[in-house]
């Protein structure tokens, strides 16, 4: 059966790290990680991931700016986009029907089952 | 005679000599020598001028000069002398030859001449002694007739009678004094007829003249105070008397008349005149009302002011009392003002509230004080008393002015004292913001870490399989994230400051669903509900999952505070707000205005409250009483900020007898201003 691809760009390595070992625990992903949001496009164009886990508060460049030059991009414009983030509530997420800015949202610290299960819903 | 005598009782005469032959001098120094019942004391010069000399320095009874002087001649010789010291009798010294001019000296006031070398001691003497005691009766006469004419100058009464013949005026004798009176004497009157009627202006003739035709027709007339002019041109009055005279067949054959000076008793009566009309003019001008009255209290006196206010004339003052013009009470006040002043002589002064006669409140300034006659003995008072309403009323305005004064000061030290107040509660929020801040800052750095631990439970979770012991170490690490979670997500609550998603809604609604959510920990605690909501409370404009998160709050805070069971009251009513209300830990001025409509809601629980000391902390982030991992410390900080976002307000109050009152107060949705 073929693993979904999951790109996950994070600037916080340890969290990047863990999160990958449990997705590809559970036999189910493939998981690219991109530590470097100025990268993230590039990945993405190699990659080709099913779905992109965002981070939004990163370094150099905002979650909201990958987001957008991903959508920018002909090829990625329609690969699904998740943030995944520590910047936001998480009531202020579930009072918008779990979406910021349009798009879907997961709140830090989220659990497994969560991302598997946004994963699962938002994948293509 | 002289007066002075020496040691032995004889008289001494001091005789200065002039005398330029030493042997004439000689020989009348010897003759005086032999004269033993008199003592001569003999000075002697030579000249003229050592003469006067020694006359400035010395005083002499008598002079004897020789007129041949080496400095002086003749007649000069006795005319200098006699110019020099008139009172001193002079005896002239002349020789045989020349005796023409001693009797031209003796003429021109020498006493008395001797020639040289006819004289023995005794004629030289008696000369000598005649002269002085001629000399001091010449004296004695002038100043007697000096005394006379003063005194008969002083006299200021005459008479004169005039003689009738058919009744027409013959003959008029003056008597002597007239020339005192009128400069002119009894000679001229007699020289010119007319002079008594010429004597007098012409303004005052004719009531001379018919004071005359009176006496004429035999009848006493009146005296008459009339005008002369006197013959040194002054103006004198006089006060003319007469009598008809007749004789023993009863005709008339004469009148006498009595003429006397009243100059002076003129002059002193006009200065009486002018002095009364000076003070009847000050009395009845000045602008205060002005009376007298004697010790027994009638009226001796009142100005036409007071007369007039009296609404009585001056006639029907005076002898009256108070009592014929005031009530009797205030009649009987003013008598004890007066016995005031007449028993201690001092004066009495005071502010009287009278009402004038068109029923008006006026104010008077009043001084009592005692009248004296000439021996000092009080013989009534003199009142003065003036109108000092406008006065008084402007010092009431003043004193008005001053009161408001002194409220719009305590009103102003309390907008100060609510400004200070304000400006704490403005450094408090200030605080709340620094904190919120920080709490935001702190809660996102907290996340991501917790995140990590969170995956790593995760993963864990899935490998440890059954060991049982490592499944409960990982289960409590899950809970400590949760908690950690749920702390900063309190944080952030509390820094939020988003977009409210406010709809206008019920708040008894409200609450209703509210307590859904927390009916398993009510029935949990055995906790008896009681509900009292208003069914006319105003709508309120409010994010309703925001409101609901604070009734949460505040019921589970009433919750936790019976842990034993108690009563959880619940009660909502509309309020008008009377007064202006403000918030602690709030930027906002103030919460309700005047005139605001706003929907209460009280929570009220039978708990044992809260202690004195925490009351003012409740407020306060991550204050709190509760057991670690039952309360963040963030509840109410967060409601309190959330109602405060809604323009509303949340006070904790502890209730008498035991229990905590949380009440919100939220403000009635009006339409027009709604977004």
């Amino acid at each position: 059966m073929n693993k979904k691809r999951i790109l996950l760009v994070d600037d916080e390595k340890s969290f990047t790290n863990l999160l990958k070992l449990n997705l590809e625990d559970t036999g189910n992903y493939e998981v690219r990680v991109e530590n470097w949001p100025e990268d993230a496009v590039q990945a993405a164009r190699e990659f080709k991931p099913n779905l992109i886990l965002l981070d939004i508060i990163m370094p150099r460049m905002p979650g909201g700016n990958v987001a957008a030059e991903l959508q920018g991009d002909p090829e990625l414009k329609n690969t699904p986009i998740v943030f995944l983030t520590a910047a936001v509530r998480r009531q202020h997420v579930e009072e918008n029907e779990g979406l910021l800015c349009d798009f879907p949202c997961l709140v830090k610290p989220a659990s497994v089952d969560e991302v598997v299960k946004m994963i699962e819903k938002h994948a293509r | 005679m002289p007066v002075q005598t020496d040691i032995a009782g004889l008289p001494v005469i001091k005789v200065l000599l002039v005398e330029d032959n030493t042997a004439d001098a000689h020989l009348l120094r010897l003759l005086l020598n032999e004269i033993l019942s008199i003592r001569y004391e003999l000075k002697h010069v030579a000249r003229l001028k050592e003469a006067i000399e020694v006359l400035d320095r010395e005083t002499f009874d008598v002079l004897l000069a020789d007129l041949t002087l080496p400095d002086s001649y003749g007649f000069d010789t006795f005319k200098t002398l006699h110019a020099h010291s008139s009172a001193l009798p002079i005896l002239v010294l002349s020789g045989v030859d020349d005796e023409t001019l001693a009797v031209r000296a003796v003429r021109e006031g020498a006493q008395d001449y001797l020639v040289k070398g006819r004289v023995d001691a005794q004629a030289l003497s008696r000369a000598i002694t005649y002269a002085i005691e001629r000399d001091r009766i010449e004296t004695a006469l002038e100043e007697s007739e000096k005394h006379y004419r003063y005194l008969l100058e002083s006299i200021t009464d005459y008479t004169y009678t005039v003689k009738l013949l058919d009744g027409k005026p013959v003959q008029s004798i003056h008597s002597p004094a007239c020339v005192s009176v009128t400069g002119y004497t009894a000679e001229d009157y007699e020289q010119n007829p007319d002079l008594w009627i010429k004597m007098v202006p012409e303004a005052d003739r004719p009531a001379v003249l018919s004071q005359v035709d009176v006496a004429l027709a035999g009848r006493t007339p009146d005296p008459v105070e009339h005008r002369i002019l006197h013959k040194n041109g002054q103006v004198r009055w006089v006060r003319n008397s007469i009598v008809p005279s007749l004789d023993t067949q009863g005709r008339l054959i004469a009148y006498d008349g009595l003429i006397a000076d009243i100059t002076e008793r003129k002059r002193a009566e006009e200065k009486l005149v002018n002095s009364e009309a000076f003070y009847h003019s000050l009395v009845e001008n000045l602008p205060q009302f002005i009376l007298r009255k004697d010790v027994t209290e009638r009226f001796t006196f009142a100005n036409q002011r007071f007369c007039n206010i009296l609404g009585k004339s001056l006639k029907e003052i005076i002898g009256k009392t108070d009592f014929d013009f005031y009530p009797p009470d205030l009649a009987s006040k003013y008598q004890r003002d007066d016995r005031f002043v007449i028993e201690t002589g001092k004066t009495f002064e005071t502010i009287e509230e009278n009402v004038s006669p068109n029923g008006e409140t006026i104010y008077v300034n009043v001084v009592k004080t005692p009248i004296f006659d000439g021996k000092g003995k009080i013989i009534g008072i003199q009142g003065i008393f003036w109108d000092i309403t406008e006065r008084k009323r402007w010092e009431e305005r003043l004193q008005r002015a001053n009161e408001e004064l002194a409220r719009s000061e305590a009103a102003l030290r309390k907008s100060h004292e609510e400004l200070k107040a304000a400006q704490l509660q403005l450094i408090q929020a200030e605080k709340m913001e620094s904190v919120a801040t920080l709490a935001a800052g702190v809660a996102h750095e907290v996340k991501n870490p917790l995140a990590i631990l969170m995956m790593g439970v995760n993963f864990l979770n899935r490998r440890v399989g059954n060991d049982e012991s490592s499944v409960t170490v990982l289960k409590e690490m899950q809970e400590a994230i949760n908690r950690a979670d749920s702390i900063t997500r309190g944080l952030l609550e509390f820094s939020s400051s988003r977009q409210l998603a406010v709809k206008p809604r019920d708040l008894n609604e409200l609450i209703e669903a509210t307590l859904q959510l927390v009916r398993h920990e009510i029935t949990a605690n055995e906790i008896n509900l009681t509900k009292d909501f208003a069914p006319n409370l105003p709508p309120v404009a409010v994010d309703k999952n925001q409101i609901q998160q604070v009734f949460v709050n505040v019921f589970m805070n009433a919750i936790q505070a019976m842990p034993k069971g108690g009563s959880l009251k619940l009660r909502t009513y509309p309020k008008q707000m009377t007064e202006s209300t403000f918030s602690e830990g709030s930027r906002k001025a103030a919460n309700f205005w005047v005139g605001d409509t706003v929907a209460v809601a009280e929570v009220e629980d039978s708990g044992s409250g809260i202690p004195q000391e925490n009351l003012a902390k409740i407020f306060d982030p991550f204050f709190t009483t509760k057991p670690t991992g039952v309360g963040t410390g963030l509840g109410l900080p967060v409601s309190k900020k959330i109602i405060e976002l809604h323009g509303g307000s949340l006070d904790i109050r502890n209730v008498p007898g035991g229990g905590v009152r949380a009440i919100i107060m939220l403000k009635g949705h009006k339409p027009q201003t709604t977004k």
